[in-house]
């Protein structure tokens, strides 16, 4: 099912940091609106930054074009989450 | 077990696992980086499915693995004729691993199986990424992408995992190998999958 809510579209952003960053349950789970990522986390490359995009089109059906892409979105767990979510509840 | 098989094209290595009789089962990897993700996940898969009295074939497809050929001649057709030349009844694929799933065979199972269009949509993104010429260290020659967009999985049963909303004969729950940045394994997962290709396999031997 695709996410139709805020929490939703958290859980799924999460689920995929999680997957495809590799990182344990606890660690994933203590991410909050102001837990800085890019930069921040040393498993986040340019390179793993492409998977998490690439997986979030797909658990939430939406399309992340190239321009769209910049430091900002990728910052905090916050900012990820309200750029996915403005793309995947409009 | 370490074997080899002979195509038109040549002949490349192939691992074989599990009785010297009944069925076989031929398994794809998906194309580039995610075959490393996912190599040793499928072979506990083709170790759960020996371990169930079915035998498997993982070969090397040209331009893959330990073949001669270098990866920046492998084309997508080449490889669909060497996967074809491995005898087998049926076969199992991991994502782009299905498009190469070529060949008569009794059945096709195809875990998470990816378009070609959506391979080469990722595939930028990846050399986008990387800022250079090559796909994350993998060299891919421009006559094997246009091959790539165009190509789509044959049908087959399909599984996926619980987070993908696409169609499916069956979901499972776990995480997806082939995103994960450093490889890894989920033996409850191949678990869980061996038993469900083993299942499918005696329902298709009736």
């Amino acid at each position: 099912m695709l996410p139709d809510g805020k929490l939703e579209v958290e859980n799924a952003v999460r689920a995929v940091l999680r997957d495809v960053l590799g990182l344990s349950e606890a660690r994933a789970a203590a991410f909050r609106e102001g837990t800085p990522l890019f930069g921040a986390l040393p498993e986040l490359d340019s390179l793993a930054v492409a998977g998490v995009l690439t997986e979030l089109e797909d658990r939430l059906g939406i399309l992340i074009e190239d321009d769209e892409v910049d430091g900002e979105m990728l910052e905090t767990f916050g900012a990820l989450t309200e750029f996915a979510a403005a793309k995947a509840l409009k | 077990m370490i074997d080899h098989y002979d195509w038109p094209g040549g002949r490349e290595a192939m691992m074989r696992f599990g009785p010297a009789g009944g069925p076989v089962v031929v398994a794809a990897l998906p194309l580039f980086e995610e075959a490393n993700r996912t190599r040793a996940f499928m072979v506990t898969i083709l170790r759960g499915l020996a371990s169930r009295g079915i035998a498997s074939a993982l070969p090397d497809l040209p331009g893959q693995g330990e073949s001669l050929l270098p990866t920046g001649a492998a084309r997508l057709a080449a490889m669909r004729n060497a996967f074809a030349a491995v005898p087998g009844a049926y076969t199992i694929a991991i994502r782009s691993g299905a498009l190469l799933d070529a060949g008569a065979r009794k059945g096709r199972w195809h875990l998470a199986p990816q378009p070609g269009a959506d391979l080469v949509r990722e595939l930028e993104r990846v050399r986008q990424a990387g800022e250079a010429e090559d796909f994350a260290g993998n060299i891919i020659s421009p006559e094997f992408l246009v091959e790539l967009v165009g190509a789509e999985p044959d049908p087959a049963r399909v599984v996926r995992l619980e987070s993908d909303a696409r169609p499916a004969d069956l979901t499972v729950p776990g995480a997806p190998q082939w995103r994960r940045a450093e490889p890894d394994n989920d033996l409850v997962l191949a678990a869980l999958l061996a038993d469900d290709i083993a299942a499918w396999i005696r329902a298709c031997e009736g």
